[in-house]
């Protein structure tokens, strides 16, 4: 079956650069441009992988977005992959933990811009583990 | 009237307060007196005053004591000892605590307005300094914030595109444009890899790192160093030959940037080295150090140019024709050790070669 995927970014030039390497990989991708949209759409539909950015809108509203999903049972199960263009920065969002947070059960960063190989590559992974999680609970 | 410049005494003798009280009369600023240390540091909280007389002798805890607490409470107050006109010693010793100034007794109305109007001064200044400081660390953030979202953001966006594109027409792009392709993408990358070292030298304060540190083995981030560079060194096909004696002592430290200074420069000791040459990374310990070598058989550096190396937004005039260096490495290098108690050096010879020296102290648990 098809593998359905959110992107929440507010940056469509960047969205359509990774859309379409995620579209030739044979995956469904849905888009939502802003923090908002994004949730709505979380919550209306099942996906399999949401890919966030960090920094949109004032500031970090994607962190926003993953505390959220954090604090929600169902949404917690969706892996994410977060792509960030301040790999620096984040570690000043959560003071003490390295410099991978753990937003929900399955997550993993990557740097933009993203190589298709790698890109591909986390997406299929992260899915996969996810997946080995719930069918172990 | 609450901006009234104000001005505390503290002093046993009454007949001291009186007089100043006196002498203020009619001056704008807003005076308060205590008789002993402990009841003249109780008003210092509520009063915060910009300038403080303090006896040195008084019964009770000493003016010494008063001038140490009034530091720990807030060093931005400014304070005159009065003293007996016969102890200019005690002066000298209370001003070395931090005294801005001293007031012999006895004194005429006109020395106390004038150092009195003095130490007032110096407080502006201290606070206009804190104010300047402060907006200076501001604008250094905000310009960082705005160099990566309005640089950064756009490259990437350029780059994930022509990522995609490269990726849709993988069967359909010839040899030449898939070199066209190679170009375009590392040029890119080449601005995004600059964009960040600026962020890095403008925002982020080196000396933080201290509070990650480790111990670890020098090994370690040379090794993941020339791991980075292998492309770089396969393309100018040049030997990276690393000899790390067995068993060194652990330093302590942060592996990322140290990471980042091998990088640095064993990347520099590349792009200046001919093709087909060598470039050594040898490591051994010196007594209380570890040494950290990098020799390269490149093009050196001249002997003007030397002191200037890590400077930062430096290049050397030899190495403008090879360089497509930002001239930075080197500086945050040089920052980055430096946090880590060690320091840098470099010899050359112009033609020749240079080598590049990277101390760091054993780590002693």
């Amino acid at each position: 079956m098809t593998k359905k995927l959110l992107i929440i970014d507010d940056d469509p030039d960047f969205v359509s650069g990774i859309k379409a390497i995620l579209d030739t990989g044979g995956y469904e991708v849905d888009v939502a441009y802003n923090p908002k949209d994004g949730l709505r759409a979380l919550q209306a539909k099942k996906y399999d992988l949401l890919l966030l950015d960090i920094m949109m809108g004032r500031g970090a509203e994607g962190i926003m977005i993953a505390r959220k999903m954090r604090k929600d049972a169902k949404l917690r199960e969706i892996p994410v992959l977060i792509i960030t263009g301040m790999r620096e920065q984040i570690a000043f969002l959560f003071p003490g933990e390295p410099v991978h947070p753990r937003f929900v059960d399955v997550d993993e960063m990557v740097e933009k811009p993203v190589e298709p190989k790698l890109l591909l590559d986390k997406v299929q992974n992260l899915i996969q583990a996810a997946e080995a999680k719930k069918a172990a609970k | 009237m609450e901006n009234r410049d104000k001005i505390l005494i503290i002093d046993d003798e009454e007949v001291v307060l009186d007089s100043c009280a006196q002498i203020l009369k009619g001056t704008p600023y807003q005076l308060a007196t205590a008789r002993d240390g402990t009841s003249g540091l109780a008003l210092l909280q509520e009063f915060h005053p910009d300038l403080v007389f303090v006896d040195l002798k008084m019964p009770g805890i000493s003016g010494f004591e008063v001038l140490e607490k009034i530091g720990e409470i807030d060093p931005t107050i400014v304070i005159v000892v009065i003293t007996g006109f016969a102890t200019v010693s005690s002066a000298v010793e209370a001003m070395k605590k931090g005294a801005y100034d001293f007031l012999p007794k006895p004194f005429t109305p006109d020395e106390f307005r004038l150092i009195a109007r003095r130490g007032i001064e110096r407080r502006k200044l201290m606070l206009e300094a804190i104010a300047l400081r402060k907006e200076r660390d501001l604008l250094r953030e905000q310009f960082a914030s705005i160099v990566s979202h309005e640089l950064k953001a756009p490259l990437s966006a350029i780059q994930q595109n022509i990522f995609a594109l490269e990726f849709e027409l993988d069967k359909a792009l010839t040899p030449e444009q898939k070199e066209k392709f190679g170009r375009i993408k590392t040029r890119i990358d080449d601005l995004l890899k600059m964009i960040n070292s600026w962020l890095r030298v403008i925002a982020v304060d080196i000396n933080r790192l201290k509070e990650s540190f480790a111990p670890l083995s020098i090994a370690d981030p040379i090794a993941i160093a020339i791991e980075h560079l292998a492309t770089l060194a396969a393309r100018k096909n040049i030997e990276v030959v690393s000899e790390i004696s067995p068993d060194l002592p652990p330093i302590a430290g942060d592996k990322v940037s140290l990471t980042e200074v091998f990088v640095n420069i064993i990347g520099n000791a590349l792009k200046y080295s001919p093709d087909g040459t060598k470039v050594h990374v040898r490591a051994r310990q010196d007594g209380e150090n570890i040494t950290v070598s990098v020799a390269d058989a490149g093009i050196g550096i001249a002997p003007e140019d030397l002191p200037h190396i890590f400077d930062g937004f430096y290049r050397g005039k030899s190495g403008q024709s090879a360089a497509t260096g930002h001239g930075i490495g080197l500086a945050v290098a040089r920052q980055i050790v430096e946090a880590h108690n060690g320091s840098i050096a470099v010899e050359s010879e112009l033609g020749k070669g240079t080598t590049f020296s990277v101390n760091l102290p054993i780590h002693k648990p």
